[in-house]
């Protein structure tokens, strides 16, 4: 190998474990994926507890939400997978450790990007609700979220794509994720430059996917332009509208 | 007035309504009877109250003092010294009606979807059977071709014919008004009150907040004058002409 010119880029290795790469990708998005809907609902409790009427529980949130923004991933994995377990003597597996740790930071992210939703809905849409002898829960579900999640879908894929990079530090743990696994190829062929580049290419292109689909997501909430599958999923109301509108023309 | 002469109760009262924001008091202590069948006016300069008077009887704006009393049951803080029969604000809201300057409609929903949404969420009746009362009051409003038209996608006038034929929709015992054309282009608002007119007739009682003193004076059969958180003059459909108060004589005089 001493003879190996410096500048041999070994592309190749690429395609060699192609399938190796792919899985770690799979894994990466696996747990992001979990962690998207744990931290979707972690954080919509906290929106709604900053909008509380109590001061105390405002405060809860503010301080949850301040704390875990500025928390670094490879912190928090490590707190969740090494620092529980020296604690409490219980053992995360590190794909639990690897979701609880995303959840905690990104529920603090999704906590604000849910309340600058919320708060964007103008008031007359509650006070509607209200005179209309509305129950508090039915405005929030019927009126202020589908209104909300619209305006927040855009910033929840951008964190998202955050989400993926993010499992990139869960080597650490040990978790077989993109990196870790260009790692394990790197000590064999010493190819850092090639297999970071891939890397990147790899994650680059996973976010163009996940923007392809909460695009289609986003399309599924505006109005009045109704999106195909939304138009085949509401088929029979617009019938049942229809017939209801020539019924009483 | 419908049952005053014959001194039967009245379908709405209020009592000694005060309402302050943060320090500043903005309504002094407001008596008010409205009774069922009545067309109830209220106009006055920007700032004078009427607005929060309105706000008051569907419990939008909870008083200060005072108490909102809706067929012998009283809500808000109450009187000092009595103790009645209290109700909950939901359940009064069930029962009034409100239309706002605003519109307020649900810019997520079809028109026909607005009103589905009140039917099915306040009287449990099925997706269905909500959509069919929809229809209904859409037509009322001669806006069934525009069912499945967004707000977006609807003039001012057709949205606040909209928002009418969906607080028709509750089968309200009253209907409030809160400046219901001051939104709309000159135009437009012209089709609003004949929807409203049209609902006066058919013996709704409502109470209305508006600067339309043509409307006022051909539809109120009590007229409220509202200056500075306080009903300053106060008379019957007669009250244009008879009206003695110099303010309310200069205001009228000013927008007529």
């Amino acid at each position: 190998m001493e003879d190996t010119p410096r500048l041999n880029f070994m592309w190749h290795l690429v395609w060699d474990f192609r399938w190796e790469l792919l899985q770690g990708l799979l894994t990466a998005i696996n747990v992001s994926i979990t962690a998207l809907f744990t931290s979707l609902i972690v954080g919509l409790t906290f929106a709604m507890m900053k909008m509380s009427r109590f001061a105390i529980v405002r405060g809860i949130s503010t301080t949850y939400v301040n704390i875990f923004r500025g928390i670094p991933a490879l912190v928090s994995v490590i707190w969740v997978y090494f620092g529980w377990s020296l604690l409490f003597g219980y053992n995360f597996t590190v794909y639990q450790a690897g979701v609880i740790a995303l959840t905690l930071l990104y529920s603090a992210f999704f906590s604000e990007i849910f309340r600058s939703a919320l708060e964007a809905i103008h008031k007359g849409q509650r006070e509607a609700g209200f005179a209309l002898g509305m129950t508090r829960i039915r405005i929030f579900r019927s009126v202020i979220m589908p209104q909300g999640l619209k305006i927040a879908i855009p910033n929840i894929g951008s964190m998202f794509i955050g989400m993926i990079k993010d499992t990139s530090t869960f080597t650490v743990i040990g978790l077989a994720e993109l990196v870790y696994i260009m790692q394990n190829i790197n000590s064999q062929y010493f190819q850092p430059f090639v297999l970071y580049t891939a890397a990147a290419g790899l994650y680059v292109a996973a976010a163009f996917v996940v923007d392809f689909i909460f695009r289609g997501i986003e399309r599924g909430f505006s109005y009045p332009k109704q999106s195909a599958i939304k138009r085949f999923l509401t088929r029979k109301k617009r019938a049942q509208v229809q017939a209801l509108v020539e019924a009483n023309s | 007035m419908a049952n005053r002469a014959s001194g039967g109760q009245a379908l709405m009262s209020l009592r000694g309504i005060r309402k302050s924001f943060g320090s500043s008091e903005v309504l002094h202590g407001v008596d008010l009877e409205v009774f069922a069948g009545s067309h109830t006016v209220i106009f006055g300069p920007s700032g004078s109250g009427k607005s929060t008077v309105l706000r008051t009887m569907n419990l939008l704006e909870e008083p200060t003092e005072g108490s909102v009393i809706f067929e012998g049951i009283e809500y808000g803080p109450g009187v000092s010294g009595t103790k009645p029969k209290r109700g909950k604000a939901i359940d009064l809201r069930r029962q009034v009606g409100m239309v706002f300057q605003q519109f307020n409609l649900f810019p997520h929903l079809s028109a026909i979807d607005n009103i589905a949404l009140a039917v099915h969420s306040v009287t449990g009746k099925s997706k269905d059977e909500a959509r069919e009362r929809a229809a209904v009051e859409l037509k009322k409003v001669g806006l069934i071709k525009w069912a499945m038209n967004f707000p977006g996608q609807l003039s001012g006038g057709q949205q606040q014919r909209v928002a009418i034929a969906r607080a028709l929709s509750l089968d309200p015992k009253l209907m409030l008004f809160d400046e219901p054309t001051s939104a709309l282009d000159p135009e437009l608002v012209g089709e609003v009150l004949a929807v409203m007119r049209q609902l006066a007739e058919t013996g709704m009682t409502m109470v209305v907040v508006t600067h339309e003193m043509g409307f006022a004076k051909e539809v109120g059969d009590q007229c409220i004058f509202m200056e500075d958180g306080y009903i300053a003059a106060s008379g019957g459909s007669d009250f244009f002409e008879t009206c003695t108060n110099e303010r309310a004589r200069q205001f009228i005089g000013s927008v007529l």
